[in-house]
C-alpha cells in the first residue's frame, strides 16, 4: 500500500512537471503557431541565473525562486523580441526551425561561456526533504511540485478567463486579426504569451534545480522533449490537451518503472514514446485536439 | 508565385499524359540532375586525384553528410514538415552492415552473446547492405504509416520521438548493438571512388522524384491543402512515399560511412547529426536538390574553418583557449539568420541547370 502510494505521487509529481511545461509551450504555439523548441532554453536560462547569483553570494532559497521564475520570463520576452519577431508571420515550419536554431545557440552559449560540464548549484537543495505522515514518508519537493503546479495552472485558468488581457489571449488563438481589430496590440498580447510561457518554465526550472542539484547546458531540452509529446497527445495547441497530455505521460512513465524489470529499464524511454506514437494511430489529433476539416474557420 | 506547383499539378494531371511527352520530362529531370551533381563530381575529382590523405578522410565524411542532406529533402523540400528523425535512419543503415558484415574473429570480441545467430554470421558487404536498407525501408514504413497520418507539428514531434525510440535502443540492447562503446572491426570497403558514385545516384534519385508526377504533387499539397484535396490528390500516400525514399537514402548513407570508417558508435546518429545537416538543407534551401548540394559545400568548408578555431589557434604567437560549442553557436546563427532573412536559402526556388536555362533565355532576348 506504501509503495503504490509512493509510486502515484511519483506519477502525479512528474505529470505535474511536464504539464508545467507542456502549457508553456501550448500557450505560445495557440496563439502565433510557433513551436518553441527554445523552451527548454529558457529553463536553462533561468537555472543558471540561480548558479551565477550563488556564484555572487546570493544564497537566499527565495531570491533563487523569484530570479529563476523572473529571469525564465525575462528571457521568453528576449528570444520572442530578438528571434522570433521576424518569423512572426511565416509558415509554422519556419518558426519551428527558427526555435531549434535558438535552441542550439543558447545552448551552445552556456557551453562556451560556463562550461561544458555540469555546475553544482545547491542553493536549493533546502526544498528536497523527507517529510513524515504517520508511517508514510515523502518527499517535499513532489508534494510542493504538486501543490505549486495545481495553484499555478489555476491561476493561469483565472487570468486567462476573468482578465482582459486573458480574455485578448484565448481570443487570439481563434483569430488574431480580429483581436487586433478590437484595438489591442498585437505585440502586447505575444509578449504576455511569452512571459507567461516563460513563467512556467521558471517555476518547472526552480523544481528540476531542487532535485538535481546541478545545471549543465542540455538541462531543458530533453524535459522540452517530453512536453512537446505531452502536447501531441494531448492535441496540440489546446491547454486542457497539454496538461492532460502531461500527467498521462507522467503516468505512463511511473507505470513502466514499475513494471519493467531492472534490466530493461533503460529502455523505458523508448517504450514511452512507443506507446505515446501507438496511441496517435488511433487518435492522429490528440486526445482533447479536434479533428479540423480542411476550411473550417472556427475552431 | 504561390500556387505554381498547384497550377503545374492541374496541368499534368489535365494534360494525356502521352509517352513521349513523360518520356521528354525523364529525360530533362536526369539531366538536371546529373548538372546539379556536377560541382559535387568534381570536386570529388579533385580531391582524389589531388588532395592530402587528412584531406581525404574529411571529404569521405562531407559525402555521408551529402547523401543525408538529399535524403532530408526528399522529403522535407517536397512535404514542407520538418523532419528531426532522420539520422535515426542513419544509424539503422550504420548498425545494419556493422552487425552482418563484421568477420566472425571481431564479433567475438565484441559482441559474443549477440542474439538470433548474428554472433556466428558473417555476409559479404554488398548483401548486408541490401539487408540492413531492407530494415530502414520497413522502420520508415512502419513509422511512416503513423507520420503521414499527422499534421505537420505533430509528425515533427513524431520523428523526434523515433530518434529518441531508435537512439535508446541502441545504447541499452548492448548485447546486439555495443551500447555507448564503438563498435569496431566493420570491414572497410568504401573509398572516395565509390562514395562519389553513390553521391550522384542520390542527387539523381531526389531529383528525379521531385519531378515526378508524385514529387510535384506532393508539393502542389504542401502548398494547399484543399486545392490540392480537391483535385483528387492523396497527400497521405505521397507523404509516406516520401519519407521511405528520404529514409532509404539515409540509409545509405549510413551504410557507406560505416563502410569506410569502419567504426561507429551511437553518439554519431544522434542530435549533433541532425543540427549539422539541418543548418546545411537550410542554408543551401530546402526547396531543391541544388539547394542541399550547396547547403553542404559552404557548411562542410565553413564547419571545418570554425572547428579549427574551436580547438585553439595560435594567432601571432598567442595560443587561443579552447572555444567549446562555438562551431553549435554557428549552426544554430547560421539557421536563425537564415530564416529571418531568407528562409528560402541560397539558391531559393529554382534548381542549377533551371537557372543556366533561365540566363540562357534571358540573353537571348
Amino acid at each position: 500500500m506504501d509503495y503504490a502510494l509512493q509510486q502515484l505521487l511519483n506519477a502525479l509529481a512528474f505529470g505535474a512537471e511536464y504539464s508545467l511545461v507542456a502549457l508553456g509551450l501550448a500557450v505560445v504555439f495557440s496563439i502565433m503557431g510557433l513551436v518553441n523548441f527554445a523552451h527548454g532554453e529558457i529553463i536553462g536560462v533561468s537555472a543558471y541565473s540561480v548558479f551565477l547569483a550563488a556564484a555572487l553570494g546570493l544564497t537566499s532559497p527565495f531570491v533563487a525562486v523569484l530570479l529563476a521564475v523572473g529571469m525564465a520570463a525575462l528571457a521568453a520576452v528576449v528570444f520572442e523580441r530578438i528571434a522570433f519577431r521576424p518569423v512572426r508571420y511565416a509558415p509554422t515550419t519556419t518558426g519551428l526551425l527558427t526555435a531549434f536554431g535558438v535552441s542550439i545557440v543558447v545552448q551552445n552559449l552556456f557551453m562556451l561561456l560556463i562550461s561544458p560540464k555540469p555546475q553544482s548549484v545547491s542553493v536549493l537543495n533546502g526544498l528536497n526533504q523527507m517529510w513524515f505522515f504517520g508511517p508514510f514518508a515523502v518527499s517535499s519537493l513532489q508534494v510542493m511540485e504538486l501543490i505549486v503546479s495545481g495553484l499555478t495552472i489555476l491561476a493561469l485558468v483565472l487570468f486567462l478567463s476573468r482578465s482582459t488581457l486573458g480574455l485578448a489571449i484565448r481570443a487570439a488563438s481563434r483569430d488574431f486579426a480580429t483581436v487586433r481589430l478590437m484595438g489591442i496590440k498585437a505585440n502586447r498580447v505575444i509578449a504576455t504569451a511569452f512571459a507567461i510561457s516563460g513563467a512556467l518554465a521558471g517555476i518547472a526550472a526552480v523544481f528540476i534545480l531542487a532535485r538535481r542539484g546541478s545545471v549543465s547546458p542540455d538541462l531543458g531540452f530533453g524535459l522540452v522533449l517530453k512536453a512537446f509529446v505531452a502536447c501531441v497527445i494531448g492535441g496540440f495547441g489546446s491547454l486542457p490537451g497539454a496538461a492532460v497530455g502531461g500527467m498521462l505521460l507522467g503516468f505512463i512513465e511511473v507505470g513502466l518503472l514499475v513494471a519493467l524489470p531492472q534490466e530493461y529499464a533503460g529502455f523505458r524511454d523508448a517504450l514511452t514514446y512507443a506507446i505515446i506514437v501507438a496511441l496517435l494511430v488511433y487518435r492522429p489529433e490528440g486526445l482533447l485536439g479536434q479533428r479540423i476539416e480542411l476550411g473550417d474557420k472556427e475552431i | 508565385m504561390a500556387g505554381s506547383e498547384l497550377s503545374q499539378a492541374v496541368d499534368q494531371m489535365a494534360a494525356p499524359t502521352g509517352a513521349a511527352r513523360s518520356n521528354n520530362a525523364l529525360v530533362r529531370s536526369l539531366i538536371g540532375g546529373l548538372v546539379t551533381a556536377l560541382p559535387v563530381l568534381v570536386i570529388g575529382l579533385l580531391v582524389l586525384n589531388f588532395a592530402p590523405t587528412y584531406y581525404t578522410f574529411l571529404a569521405l565524411g562531407a559525402f555521408v553528410n551529402l547523401i543525408v542532406v538529399v535524403g532530408l529533402q526528399v522529403f522535407m523540400g517536397n512535404s514542407n514538415i520538418a523532419n528531426l528523425g532522420h539520422s535515426a535512419f542513419v544509424g539503422l543503415g550504420a548498425y545494419g552492415v556493422a552487425i552482418l558484415s563484421t568477420p566472425l574473429a571481431m564479433k567475438k570480441l565484441s559482441i559474443p552473446n549477440a542474439p538470433f545467430g548474428f554472433a556466428t554470421l558473417e555476409l559479404d558487404p554488398v548483401s548486408s547492405a541490401l539487408i540492413a536498407l531492407l530494415v530502414v525501408g520497413i522502420v520508415a514504413l512502419v513509422s511512416g504509416k503513423v507520420i503521414s497520418r499527422l499534421s505537420g507539428v505533430a509528425a515533427t514531434i513524431v520523428s523526434l520521438a523515433l530518434l529518441i525510440i531508435v537512439h535508446s535502443v541502441f545504447l541499452n540492447w548492448t548485447d546486439l548493438f555495443k551500447g555507448n562503446q564503438a563498435f569496431f572491426g566493420i570491414p572497410k570497403v568504401v573509398g572516395l571512388p565509390w562514395m562519389l558514385v553513390f553521391a550522384v545516384l542520390a542527387i539523381v534519385a531526389a531529383r528525379l522524384f521531385k519531378d515526378s508526377r508524385w514529387g510535384l504533387q506532393l508539393r502542389a499539397s504542401a502548398q494547399s491543402p484543399q486545392a490540392a484535396a480537391a483535385l483528387g490528390i492523396d497527400a497521405k500516400k505521397l507523404r509516406l512515399m516520401s519519407w521511405v525514399l528520404s529514409a532509404l537514402i539515409c540509409g545509405l548513407a549510413g551504410v557507406l560511412y560505416a563502410y569506410f570508417a569502419g567504426t561507429i558508435s551511437p553518439k554519431l546518429f544522434y542530435f549533433q547529426m541532425i543540427f549539422n545537416t539541418l543548418a546545411m538543407l537550410i542554408l543551401g534551401g530546402m526547396a531543391t536538390v541544388t539547394g542541399a548540394v550547396t547547403g553542404v559545400i559552404v557548411l562542410s568548408i565553413g564547419l571545418e574553418f570554425i572547428r579549427s578555431i574551436e580547438s585553439g589557434v595560435t594567432v601571432a604567437g598567442i595560443q587561443m583557449p579552447q572555444l567549446l560549442g562555438l562551431s553549435g553557436v554557428a549552426l544554430g546563427v547560421v539557421i536563425v539568420l537564415c530564416m529571418a532573412f531568407r528562409p528560402s536559402g541560397i539558391s531559393g526556388r529554382h534548381e542549377l541547370d533551371e537557372l543556366f536555362s533561365l540566363l540562357l533565355r534571358r540573353n537571348a532576348k
